[in-house]
C-alpha cells in the first residue's frame, strides 16, 4: 500500500495503539473481575495433563496391537505457558488487555509448536455421528474443523481453507450455505483488535501437515477413518456428514501440507461456564422468511423495553458486535455469547467470524440494523471509528499492517481491505443521520473514563 | 299380504338379477387385472402391480375397455399374451426402475386391441424407417468438412439388409400400439405419474412423431441411419417443442429431469453444473465427479463422427425453470425445492443421492438454465434391454483396485468367457473404449444392449455426462483394455486414421459439428485439441500391438462381410 501520510518511520499501527483513544484507563480489575483464579485455573491443568498421561500409555499399547503408525509427543507441564497467561487475563471488560505480551506468544506458539493430539470439535462429537442430509441449515457440528492440541497443553481449533482468497461467495448463495473461510477468523481477530474491542479469541494462520500433524497424532479411529490419498496424490480428509450427504467433498492438503487457522480455545466451560444467547436481529434462516426487525422499523423500541436490553450496556454491546460484522459482511451471527460469571454487564464473545469477507463487492447494510433502528452508540466506538478514517490512520492501512504479522499473508485482498474504508464511511454515515434526527446527546452514549496518556 | 310377500319376492328377484349383473361386470373388469398379475408373478414382481393406478380410474377404465372387449370379443387375447410374455422375459437383468412399469405393459397391451383399423397404415411409413437417401441438409457453404467426411467410402459402407429379426419393432404388428394408446391421453394425464405419458400419441396416425420414428428405425446394428431425416427433426423436436410435464428420474446418482413433449416424446434433462472452462478438481475420484450436459452432447456428435451410431440423440437447451419445469412438474418433491436466490435468481436442486443440496443448487439467470435433453430409448416395456457389467469397470473404491489393473493377462481371461468369447462383442468394447478415452470418461461401470437382437447388436453409449472433464490430462488407464487385448475393427481403424489426417482433423470435424447446437459452443478450444492429442495415442497403442501380434491378429476384417 502507498501511503501519503508524514512519514516518520513508524508504522501506522503503532502510532494508531499509541493513541490517547486506545490507551483509556480501565477502572482497576478486582479478583471478582477476572474470570478465573490462578490456583483453579493451575489445578485444572495439572489434571488435565496427568489424565492425559494415563491415557496415553493404553494407547501406545493399543496402537501396538493394533499396528497403527502413531507419532508420540511427550506434552510437558508448563505454568507460565502463554494459553495460561491468556486464559487469566480475561476479565470482564475484554479477553486480553492492550499491552499483554502474552498474545503476541500464544499466537507464535500456534504458528510453531508441536501438535501433539488431534480430534473432532465437540459440537461434531455431540452429533454423534447422525447426520440429517435433509437439513437445510447445518448445524455448526457439520462443518469441516478439527480441535489440535499443542505441546504445552494449548488447545486450538483449526479450520481449513476452502476458498481461494480472490474467490468471492457465489451469488446465489445464502449466508447460511456461505463456505467457511480461514482467513476471514484471521482478518476478524485482526480487525477486532484494531477496534480496541478485543472480544475475539487471538487467530494465526499456520500450514498444517495433515498427515504429520493430523492423522499421525489423532486418537479417533473415526477421524482417521475420513482419510485417504486422492489420484493425485494429496492427503485428503473430510467432514462426514458432509461427505455423506454430498454436499462437500473434500479438502486436500499438497501433498501433506494445508492452509488453515487455528484460534485459541477459551477456558473449559467447566471452570468457565457461558450461555449462548439469539441475537435479537436474528435473521430467518429460510429461503422465504423475514424476521419482524426486517418489516418493523420500530423494532428496536420493542428490544429496548425487554430485559436484558432495557438497561446496562448490553445494547451497546450489541450495536458494537453489528458494526463488526458489518464490517467483515457477516451476516452468519444468529447467536452470541457471555460469560455467566460477569452477568449482564459482562462484554460479548465474537466467535466464528469464518463467515465474514465473503464479498467484497457488496455492503450488506441490513446488517447494520441494530445502529440504525436504535440510534444509539458508544462515545469510544464512535471515536475510534472516526479516528480510523482520518488518513494517518485508515483502516485499510492499519489492517494491511496488521495482517503482514500473520505467517500466511497475504491474508486479505485488496478489495477487502478497501470494503473496509468504504463501509465505515457507511457506518459512520448511519450514525450522523441517527444524529441529524435524534441530536447528538441521544445517539452517543458516555461509557469512557479519561484516558491514561495526554493527547500529543 | 299376498300381495305383499309377492313384492318382496319380485324385490328379491331383481336384486339377484342385479347382483348378477354386477357379478358378471366385476369379472369382466377384474379378468385383464389378473392376467396382469400372472404375468407379473412369472418375473417374480407380483407386489406392487397397483402402486400407480388408483383404484377409481382403473376401474372406468376398466368398464370403458370391458365394453370394446364384449364388441371385439377375446380374439385378441393371443397378443395381449405375447407382448407380456415379451416384456416379462425373466432372463432380463432389469433394473429396478423398469420392474416399476410391468403394470403399464398390460394396459398398454390392452390399448393394443382396441385400435385396429390404424395398425394397418404404419405400412405406409416404411420408407421413413429405412435408410432415406438424400433427405440430409448439407450446409450451403461448399467448404464443410464435416459433409466431406461423410462423402468418404468409409461411411458409406452398407449395413447388411434387415429382416425382420434385426429391427427392433416389427412395423406392421409391434408399433400399433403406440398409436393405440390415443383413447387414454386424457386419463393418463390425471395420473400423474409422467413416465407413462410416453405412449399417448397424436391421435393422428397418419404422422408419426419423430420420437416415434427414431424408435422405429433402431435395428440389430444401429441406433439411427447415417443420413435419416429423423434425426435432424428429433434433434429440433428436443430443442422446440414444448414441455408439458417433468419428473424427477429415480435411481441416478445426480439429478436428472425426465421432461415430456407436447408430442408425448420424452426426454432426460441434464442441467449444467459447471462452466465450460472448469476442470474436474484433480482430488476429485471418478465416480464423485460431476455430470456435464455438455459432454452429453459432444459425447453424441463424437459417436457420430466416428460413425458408431450408438448414443441416442441429445441437443442442448436453454429451459425455463418457472414456466417449464416448476410450473409443469406435479412432482412435490422437486418443486418444493424451488427457491429465489439472494440475487433474484430462480433456483432448485432436486432430490438425488449425488449434490442435491443447497449448495449444489440450480441456479438460473434470473430463470433460464441450460442443458441437455437426450431422448429417450422405447419404453423398457417394449424393447427390453440388457445390462452387462463392464469387464475393465473399475472399483469405485477409494484404495481398492479393480482385477484389471494388477492383471496383465487380464483380457485373456474375458476372450474365454461368454458373450466375449464369440461374435462382436469384444470388438464394440473396444470400439466403446477408444470412444470413452478420447472424451476422458472413466465412469463406464455398466452399459446395454437391446435384449431382442441377444448377443450379436452393438452397445448403447448411454451416460457420457462424465466425459470432458479434464482437457489438460489423457487417462491412459481408460485405453487398458485396448492396450491389453490388442484387438479393434477394421472399419473404426481405418476411420481413425482418417480422423487423424489434417484435412478431417476430429477437432474441426467436431467444432463444426458441434456449432449446430444452441448452445454452442459446447466444448472449448482444449478440450477439442485434447481429442486430437488422444487420437494419437490411440494410434500409438494399436501401433505397438500390431508390432507386438501382426497385423492381423489385431485388426479385425469386417468390411468384406458385415453380417455375422
Amino acid at each position: 500500500g502507498t501511503t501519503s501520510g508524514p512519514d516518520d518511520g513508524a508504522s501506522k499501527l503503532e502510532r494508531l495503539f499509541s493513541h490517547p483513544l486506545y490507551n483509556i484507563e480501565t477502572p482497576g480489575i478486582g479478583p471478582e473481575e477476572r474470570l478465573l483464579l490462578a490456583e483453579q485455573l493451575m489445578e485444572y491443568y495439572r489434571r488435565k495433563v496427568s489424565r492425559w498421561e494415563r491415557h496415553m500409555k493404553i494407547y501406545s499399547e493399543a496402537a501396538a496391537v493394533s499396528n497403527i503408525t502413531l507419532t508420540e509427543h511427550q506434552v510437558t507441564y508448563d505454568p507460565n505457558a502463554s494459553w495460561v497467561k491468556f486464559h487469566l487475563g480475561i476479565n470482564r471488560y475484554a479477553l486480553y488487555s492492550r499491552v499483554d505480551p502474552a498474545i503476541p506468544k500464544l499466537l507464535k506458539e500456534m504458528q510453531g509448536m508441536t501438535v501433539v493430539s488431534a480430534d473432532y470439535t465437540q459440537d461434531e462429537k455431540a452429533l454423534k455421528g447422525a447426520c440429517d442430509c435433509t437439513q437445510v441449515v447445518k448445524p455448526s457440528g457439520h462443518h469441516l474443523k478439527l480441535a489440535l492440541k499443542m505441546q504445552n497443553f494449548a488447545k486450538v481449533m483449526f479450520k481449513p481453507m476452502r476458498q481461494q482468497r480472490d474467490e468471492e461467495t457465489p451469488e446465489d448463495f445464502f449466508y447460511f450455505v456461505d463456505f467457511q473461510r480461514h482467513n476471514a477468523e484471521i482478518a476478524a481477530f485482526h480487525l477486532d483488535r484494531v477496534l480496541d474491542f478485543r472480544r475475539v479469541p487471538p487467530v494465526s494462520g499456520r500450514l498444517v501437515n495433515v498427515t504429520g500433524e493430523v492423522l499421525q497424532v489423532t486418537h479417533n479411529e473415526d477421524l482417521r477413518g475420513v482419510f485417504f490419498i486422492s489420484p493425485a496424490n494429496n492427503t485428503c480428509f473430510f467432514a462426514k456428514c458432509l461427505y455423506v450427504c454430498k454436499t462437500e467433498y473434500a479438502v486436500c492438503g499438497g501433498p501433506d501440507l494445508l492452509e488453515g487457522s487455528l484460534s485459541a480455545y477459551l477456558p473449559g466451560l467447566s471452570i468457565a461456564p457461558r450461555i449462548s444467547i439469539p441475537n435479537p436481529w436474528i435473521r430467518s434462516y429460510t429461503f422465504s422468511g423475514q424476521e419482524e426487525w426486517e418489516v418493523n422499523p420500530f423494532f428496536c423500541d420493542t428490544i429496548k423495553q425487554t430485559y436484558p436490553y432495557n438497561s446496562g450496556n448490553r445494547l451497546l454491546n450489541i450495536i458494537d458486535m453489528s458494526i463488526f460484522d458489518f464490517l467483515i459482511g457477516n451476516m452468519d451471527r444468529h447467536h452470541y455469547e457471555i460469560f455467566t460469571k460477569f452477568g449482564d454487564e459482562g462484554f460479548l464473545l465474537h466467535l466464528d467470524n469464518a463467515r465474514g469477507f465473503g464479498k467484497h463487492s457488496q455492503d450488506e447494510m441490513s446488517i447494520l440494523a441494530p445502529l440504525s433502528q436504535c440510534c444509539i452508540i458508544k462515545r469510544s466506538t464512535l471515536m475510534r471509528l472516526r479516528l480510523l478514517t482520518q488518513r494517518d490512520y485508515r483502516l485499510s492501512d492499519v489492517m494491511r499492517e496488521s495482517l503482514e504479522g500473520d505467517p500466511l499473508q497475504p491474508i486479505l485482498t485488496e478489495p477487502h481491505l478497501l470494503a473496509l474504508d468504504r463501509r465505515l464511511q457507511k457506518v459512520l454515515r448511519a450514525v450522523q443521520r441517527c444524529i441529524r434526527r435524534l441530536g447528538e446527546d441521544e445517539v452517543i452514549t458516555r461509557d469512557f473514563v479519561k484516558s491514561t496518556t495526554r493527547p500529543q | 299380504m299376498i300381495k305383499m310377500i309377492l313384492f318382496r319376492k319380485f324385490r328379491v328377484l331383481i336384486l339377484m338379477v342385479f347382483l348378477v349383473a354386477c357379478t358378471m361386470h366385476i369379472m369382466i373388469d377384474l379378468l385383464p387385472k389378473l392376467e396382469k398379475r400372472a404375468a407379473g408373478a412369472e418375473s417374480g414382481d407380483g407386489g406392487c402391480q397397483c402402486a400407480h393406478h388408483p383404484g377409481g380410474e382403473a376401474q372406468g377404465w376398466g368398464k370403458q375397455r370391458a365394453r370394446s372387449a364384449a364388441e371385439a370379443g377375446w380374439p385378441n387375447k393371443h397378443t395381449l399374451r405375447i407382448l407380456q410374455d415379451f416384456s416379462n422375459e425373466p432372463s432380463s437383468n432389469l433394473t429396478s426402475h423398469s420392474l416399476e412399469k410391468n403394470t403399464a405393459a398390460g394396459d398398454r397391451a390392452e390399448s393394443l386391441r382396441r385400435a385396429g383399423p390404424s395398425a394397418g397404415k404404419a405400412g405406409e411409413h416404411k420408407p421413413l424407417i429405412g435408410d432415406a437417401s438424400g433427405g440430409r441438409t448439407v450446409p450451403a457453404h461448399g467448404v464443410s468438412r464435416l459433409s466431406a467426411l461423410f462423402e468418404q467410402p468409409l461411411y458409406k459402407v452398407d449395413l447388411p439388409s434387415l429382416t425382420d429379426d434385426d429391427t427392433l419393432f416389427n412395423v406392421n404388428t409391434d408399433i400399433r400400439f403406440y398409436p393405440r394408446a390415443t383413447g387414454n391421453q386424457g386419463w393418463h394425464n390425471e395420473e400423474g405419474n409422467e413416465e407413462e405419458d410416453e405412449f399417448s400419441p397424436t391421435g393422428e396416425a397418419e404422422s408419426y412423431p419423430n420420437w416415434l420414428r427414431f424408435h422405429i428405425g433402431i435395428n440389430r446394428y444401429e441406433l439411427y441411419s447415417r443420413h435419416s431425416p429423423v434425426l435432424d427433426a428429433l434433434l429440433k423436436d428436443l430443442v422446440t417443442q414444448r414441455i408439458t410435464s417433468v419428473a424427477m428420474k429415480s435411481g441416478g446418482t445426480q439429478l436428472k429431469l425426465i421432461m415430456t413433449f407436447q408430442n408425448y416424446g420424452q426426454a432426460l434433462f441434464k442441467p449444467m453444473k459447471q462452466t465450460r472452462e472448469q476442470e474436474t478438481p484433480p482430488d476429485f475420484f471418478y465416480f464423485s465427479d460431476f455430470e456435464r450436459h455438455n459432454a452429453e452432447i459432444a459425447a453424441f456428435h463424437l459417436d457420430r463422427i466416428l460413425d458408431f451410431r450408438r448414443v441416442p440423440p441429445v441437443a442442448g437447451r436453454l429451459v425455463n425453470m418457472t414456466r417449464e419445469i416448476r410450473d409443469v412438474t406435479r412432482d412435490k418433491k422437486l418443486w418444493r425445492t424451488f427457491f429465489i436466490s439472494p440475487a433474484n435468481n430462480v433456483c432448485f436442486y432436486g432430490e438425488c443421492s449425488y449434490y442435491c443440496s443447497t449448495e449444489h443448487a440450480l441456479c438460473g439467470k434470473p430463470d433460464q438454465i441450460e442443458g441437455s435433453l437426450a431422448a429417450f430409448l422405447p419404453d423398457l416395456n417394449l424393447a427390453k434391454r440388457k445390462t452387462w457389467r463392464n469387464p475393465w469397470r473399475r472399483s469405485y473404491h477409494k484404495r481398492k483396485k479393480a482385477e484389471w489393473e494388477v492383471d496383465q493377462d487380464y483380457c485373456d481371461e474375458v476372450k474365454q468367457t461368454p458373450p466375449y468369447d464369440r461374435g462382436t462383442r469384444l470388438l464394440d468394447v473396444m470400439d466403446m473404449t477408444i470412444f470413452d478415452f478420447l472424451m476422458g470418461n472413466m465412469d463406464r461401470h455398466h452399459y446395454e444392449t437391446f435384449e431382442k437382437f441377444g448377443n450379436d447388436t452393438f452397445i448403447i453409449h448411454l451416460d457420457n455426462g462424465r466425459g470432458f472433464g479434464k482437457h489438460s490430462h489423457d487417462e491412459l488407464s481408460i485405453l487398458v483394455p485396448l492396450s491389453q487385448c490388442c484387438r479393434l475393427r477394421k472399419s473404426t481403424y481405418l476411420r481413425l486414421q482418417l480422423l487423424a489426417k489434417e484435412e478431417y482433423k476430429l477437432s474441426s470435424l467436431m467444432e463444426e459439428s458441434l456449432l449446430r447446437d444452441k448452445l454452442t459452443p459446447i466444448l472449448i478450444q482444449p478440450h477439442l485439441q485434447a481429442m486430437d492429442r488422444r487420437l494419437r495415442l490411440v494410434l500409438q497403442v494399436l501401433a505397438g500391438c500390431i508390432e507386438k501380434e501382426g497385423h492381423v491378429n489385431v485388426v479385425e476384417e469386417d468390411l468384406v462381410d458385415t453380417a455375422t
